[in-house]
């Protein structure tokens, strides 16, 4: 396993476990997880170091996930948002997506990664990304445009409640909190 | 005027495509919206959890030094309540770790899941409960059954058995010979008194019984409840239907790129089912009366033989009852444990044969998916639990009338009963489902293979089956007290089973299944199970004279080991429990229901309402910030354009 240097020190674990969802063991896991990601040279320096999201996105619980690029998006804190993960942000990530996540916190993730262009807001480009990612990308298993049309329709009138042709982010946790499905199935545990 | 025009618009947006976004674009992207209170960072309280903030690990760092350093400003009270508050929630998670590394097979759940999704998994974790609500329902069974009985050794009068022994095989699946003298039995235990006054096992084995039926009674109910509430509490007045299918469509929890396609082609089909079954409302709402009139004869045709079929199984079930109750005597072993099991046999069968008609007699009927999904699902309920019923009914009626000690004879049936589900389980899986699987994994091109196709985990009829062996073991457990400990055995051997049936053999369902839904139906289906058994157990309690064995022989009815036990307590205990037992205090009880429904009721009424008005209150306001922000807007550009102007 990894050499002492890469180790993590006790004081710094029970701050993670502090700040996140995750257990000891399960802080201990993704650490181990991410040095195999990292290049050899960085394995002794794993807190300052990021993985490029092309590496994140080999990992097999995020590689047959359509969400996979809006995830590594949402959760990186690089300056140049390039979608490279710290540690600490992969830590974030798993806790977001942890068993023991409030629904509060994962329907704020959720939002955020359905928001595509970032604006706030999921307006009808938005939800027709996120069903073309829903539905699979290629051309024969997309809706059709008709069908498209009338599904945006559907849901801007369920879920819209203010009428103002978008749903923001009190109105998608508004329909996310009856749906106890979502807590058990927005998970990816290591 | 024109802000009306656009709230008419939005709500039509796609329809009328670019033409609003166009115009909209511009002001949404005006700085005023990011100055709004509501879209600056809030003030994040401190009472709330670090973890529960949905920032980044180094702005929750700042947040927890700003707290620090707030710390130092307040008092030590304060400081030292907040620390406490800490230490305890830490506590607290711990143990709830504890408390949920003790739940079996979370890793091999955790692996079907990934494969399957969250359905499947949904069925397991049902079986987990069930096992511990057997669980739970033995070790009441030990402590106050079992250990009393097998404690004290002094005992009542020997009772004698008609039954003769078969050979040690046969009794083991008939449950006759040295079973039947066992602890297994009713019939094994005595009256046996404690001390002088009423306690004795007789007592205690009737307060095991009511008090694994109402621990089962509560769990159920809560279960369900909880279900019920986030299912319907207030989504039956808004229906979200699309928004979850496209918000929480997708299950994280896939990591097999097969299951990940599989589920893409699920959640198209299932969109594309929704849009086609609105369509679908939409032509039902044209349609001519001659049309209607066809269909409803159809389906009242189609209604009426789906009865037939009921009525026929329920013969074939009364028949077969009473044919295996005239023992076969001088044949050879095997038919007679099949004669003996016929029963059984029957009300598998119909439950295997029946749902596949009922299946495709749905399909004439014409209605949408849904209905028919539900449609069928209600049809298999209701065969296999009054299957179940009438089977039940038929023995009972049977047994008072011709046999000496009927209680033990019941509890036989319902051995046999429990013995049979699970060689019927094994028979499914390992001659039916393997074999299936292995045919299409060897041979995919075969017409054979083509035509049978893999094997489906119906994760609904999967459930059913839970649910009616369970009540079995409810209908069973007092004249076979045994009989959790059997389905505790039975549970673990089905949910290894059905997990290699589902890993090894089994294709994904076509259809998706959600669990919200369904666990609310799953649980209910349970209450009704149990409140079956609690009936069954009434009338047989009314019903069977006790007999020469057994805890309660001699009395002429159960209850009165209660009664004995009344008449020793003191003169005002004993009035309290005669009122406590009286019509007067039954009618106050009513009425004090009555009225804290009915307030219930209006309460929930008046909510319903605010709901309504702050939801139009909600509209209102966004379309007004929305038409201030347009003037804002407007005001900024015209300044903009009068600046450069005057310099």
């Amino acid at each position: 396993m990894g050499t002492a240097a890469s180790k993590l020190p006790k004081d710094l674990l029970s701050e993670y476990q502090e700040l996140t969802f995750l257990t000891k063991q399960e802080i201990l896991l993704a650490h181990k997880r991410f040095t195999e990601l990292l290049d050899r040279g960085d394995r002794q320096q794993a807190f300052n170091s990021r993985v490029p999201m092309t590496k994140v996105l080999t990992l097999p619980e995020l590689k047959s996930n359509p969400f996979r690029k809006r995830i590594c998006n949402v959760f990186s804190t690089s300056d140049v948002k390039d979608g490279s993960l710290s540690f600490e942000d992969f830590l974030d990530l798993l806790s977001a997506f942890s068993d023991s996540a409030t629904l509060e916190i994962k329907s704020h993730y959720a939002f955020r990664i359905f928001d595509f262009d970032d604006d706030g807001t999921l307006d009808s480009g938005d939800l027709e990304k996120l069903v073309n990612c829903l539905t699979g990308e290629t051309e024969d298993t997309r809706l059709t445009s008709e069908e498209m049309k009338q599904l945006i329709n559907n849901i801007l009138e369920e879920s819209d409640i203010d009428k103002d042709g978008t749903v923001n982010l009190s109105e998608f946790q508004h329909v996310i909190s009856r749906s106890p499905d979502f807590v058990s199935s927005f998970k990816i545990v290591l | 005027m024109e802000d009306n025009q656009r709230r008419v618009n939005f709500q039509r947006l796609s329809s009328e495509d670019s033409a609003i976004s166009d115009d909209s674009c511009e002001y949404y992207q005006t700085d005023i919206y990011e100055h709004l209170p509501s879209t600056l960072s809030r003030d994040w309280n401190s009472i709330q959890s670090l973890k529960m903030l949905p920032l980044c690990m180094q702005e929750k760092r700042n947040i927890r030094e700003r707290l620090h350093q707030q710390k130092l400003k307040i008092g030590h009270w304060e400081s030292w309540r907040r620390s406490q508050r800490i230490a305890w929630r830490r506590m607290v998670e711990q143990l709830k770790g504890f408390f949920s590394r003790l739940l079996p097979w979370k890793h091999t759940l955790h692996k079907i899941e990934g494969r399957f999704g969250v359905g499947v998994k949904a069925y397991f974790v049902f079986l987990r409960y069930l096992l511990g609500l057997n669980l739970l329902n033995c070790v009441i069974i030990a402590l106050s059954v079992l250990l009393p009985s097998l404690y004290i050794k002094k005992g009542g009068p020997h009772c004698n058995l008609t039954s003769k022994d078969n050979g040690s095989v046969l009794d083991v699946f008939l449950g006759s010979g040295f079973l039947e003298r066992s602890p297994v039995f009713y019939s094994f235990y005595k009256l046996k008194n404690i001390d002088k006054q009423c306690l004795n096992t007789s007592l205690l084995f009737f307060a095991g019984m009511v008090l694994i039926l109402l621990l089962s009674f509560l769990m159920i109910v809560r279960r369900t409840v909880v279900g019920y509430k986030h299912t319907w509490m207030t989504g039956n007045h808004f229906s979200m239907n699309m928004s979850y299918k496209v918000f929480c469509g997708w299950d994280f929890c896939i990591q097999d790129p097969q299951a990940a396609f599989l589920k893409h082609s699920f959640i198209k089909n299932e969109l594309k089912m929704d849009l086609e079954e609105q369509r679908f409302r939409l032509r039902v709402s044209q349609r001519t009366l001659k049309q209607k009139v066809v269909l409803f004869f159809l389906r009242l045709i189609l209604n009426i033989s789906v009865l037939a079929l009921l009525g026929g199984s329920f013969a074939l079930i009364y028949y077969a009852t009473i044919k295996s109750q005239n023992k076969l005597d001088n044949v050879h072993w095997t038919l007679k444990l099949l004669w003996e099991y016929l029963p059984p046999i029957t009300i598998t069968v119909v439950n295997f044969v029946l749902p596949q008609m009922f299946c495709v007699i749905v399909t004439f009927e014409d209605y949408s998916l849904t209905t028919q999904l539900n449609l069928t699902l209600v049809r298999s309920i209701f065969l296999k639990l009054a299957s179940l019923g009438i089977y039940l009914f038929f023995l009972i009626t049977y047994l008072t009338t011709s046999i000496q000690n009927p209680e033990t004879e019941f509890g036989k049936e319902m051995y046999k009963l429990t013995i049979f589900h699970l060689l019927a389980c094994f028979c499914n899986a390992f001659l039916v489902s393997f074999p299936r699987a292995w045919i299409v994994d060897k041979y995919p091109s075969s017409m054979l293979a083509k035509k049978i196709g893999k094997p489906e985990f119906v994760i609904p009829l999967n459930i059913l089956d839970l649910v009616y062996s369970q009540t079995v073991t409810w209908v069973g457990v007092f004249y076979c007290p045994l009989l959790p400990a059997i389905s505790i055995v039975k549970l673990l051997v089905i949910f290894y089973m059905k997990m290699f049936t589902v890993i090894r053999c089994c294709a994904p369902a076509q259809r998706m299944f959600r669990t919200t839904s369904s666990s609310v139906l799953f649980n209910f289906m349970l209450l009704l199970g149990l409140i079956m058994s609690a009936v069954t157990l009434g009338v047989n309690i009314n019903m069977f004279v006790p007999g020469t064995c057994g805890p309660f022989m001699g009395d002429s009815s159960v209850f009165n080991v209660t009664s004995e036990c009344v008449q020793t307590l003191p003169r005002p205990v004993r009035n309290g429990i005669s009122y406590i037992t009286s019509e007067a205090f039954a009618f106050a009880l009513i009425l004090a229901e009555v009225i804290i429904l009915t307030s219930l009721v209006s309460r929930g009424g008046a909510n319903r309402k605010t709901i309504e008005r702050l939801k139009d209150m909600l509209v209102m306001c966004s379309s007004d910030k929305r038409f201030l922000v347009k003037q804002h807007a407007t005001l900024i550009r015209r300044q903009r354009r009068i600046a450069p102007s005057t310099e």
